[in-house]
């Protein structure tokens, strides 16, 4: 019955995300209002002071600050939104790609060479 | 501020594919060099600048994914596509291997005495150590379902512990392998053997590190709170992954070290 619902939820994924509103769960008993299943990030979903320290097990939540720096709109590729490290790395890789083709080039024009024997 | 009228994702201009073309040419033509010349540079270029693109195509993707929400539903059914289709390239990749073995094994030349295994290879025990590699990519399999329902459910903890254990087992296994590699009575220049013996089960070690390192970096997302219980997908691609790994080494354990011993 779990494996259906399953592969029914695999199949049909898009289809009800295409729902305008909130994924609704039915089949409740009588008297139970239906809800929405929101996205959990965490166990807990306290608002308390105890709870926020219960919540961030193994490293804080950073989601939403590196949301807001690759979100920014200035028209930069998103390979280099981090500037400084992004930047060294792009750089790093491009020198090693140009710098490798001419080599390769080179080695390969050598190796072309009949061997005078 | 974005505007586009459709929920498809039209992607940043990107240098990694290049790159990407490059690093092919030179580690390909690195290999040519280092058999004719016994020099690695060209190679080991070419290595270093496939992890480089690796690292920033997959960190890009993340940051479009996760970060700025391009994986609308119609984009991820495509992600989803191209994983299985992927998938299915690599099966038809072992596939290959496999029928170098059974054309081998199933009419033995008379060079190999006409049996299989053939006249002096001194076979693993298949009842030794690949049974307990077969347990322990089972229970692997096992582990990482545990971690897909511990994310789906919210409970970070588990899915945490359960992602750990399964990227625990895949390298128990790969230490395991090397292990027999080593202690082997017999080696790759031992006739066909030898050959498929430790083409196909080293290809096949190869895919479980790689797997083993897609759970690693979905472990270390999950820390991150990058998954949420409805949008995982990520994950589940490198559980795919794993499951087909897992599977090609059922069929390995029962035509090469069972069947064939």
């Amino acid at each position: 019955m779990k494996a259906q619902k399953q592969l029914f939820r695999f199949m049909n994924y898009q289809n009800r995300r295409q729902h305008s509103g909130p994924v609704v769960i039915t089949g409740l008993r009588p008297g139970v209002p239906p809800v929405s299943s929101p996205a959990i990030f965490v166990t807990s979903t306290k608002l308390g002071c105890e709870a926020g320290r219960q919540m961030e097990y193994l490293a804080a939540i950073r989601v939403p600050a590196m949301r807001r720096l690759i979100q920014v709109s200035d028209g930069v590729s998103v390979h280099l939104k981090k500037d400084l490290i992004d930047k060294l790395l792009y750089r790093t890789t491009m020198g090693l790609r140009v710098g490798g083709v001419v080599y390769c080039l080179v080695a390969l024009y050598v190796a072309a060479q009949p061997s005078n024997k | 501020m974005a505007h586009q009228a459709h929920a498809y994702h039209m992607v940043d201009p990107s240098p990694w594919p290049l790159t990407g073309a490059v690093a092919a040419l030179l580690m390909t033509s690195g290999l040519a060099i280092w058999m004719h010349f016994h020099t690695m540079t060209l190679m080991t270029l070419g290595m270093i600048l496939l992890l480089l693109t690796m690292y920033q195509w997959w960190r890009d993707i993340i940051r479009e994914g996760t970060f700025q929400g391009h994986h609308t539903p119609p984009v991820q059914k495509g992600l989803r596509y191209g994983m299985i289709l992927f998938i299915t390239s690599e099966v038809f990749f072992f596939l290959g291997f496999f029928w170098a073995f059974y054309h081998s094994s199933l009419a033995p030349t008379p060079e190999l005495g006409g049996c299989w295994p053939p006249t002096g290879i001194t076979t693993l025990d298949p009842f030794e150590v690949p049974l307990l590699n077969t347990a322990v990519l089972l229970a692997s399999g096992v582990t990482v379902t545990w971690a897909h329902h511990s994310i789906m459910e919210g409970l970070r903890k588990q899915a945490i512990q359960s992602l750990a254990l399964t990227i625990l087992l895949g390298f128990y296994f790969t230490f395991l392998q090397g292990m027999e590699y080593y202690e082997a009575p017999f080696t790759i220049a031992d006739g066909v053997y030898g050959s498929t013996f430790f083409v196909a089960t080293g290809f096949h070690g190869l895919h479980v590190i790689i797997g083993s390192t897609f759970l690693a970096v979905c472990l270390l997302r999950q820390v991150q709170y990058h998954f949420t219980s409805e949008h995982h997908f990520g994950f589940e691609a490198a559980a795919w992954y794993w499951h087909f790994v897992d599977v090609v080494w059922l069929f390995l354990y029962i035509s090469i070290y069972w069947w064939g011993s």
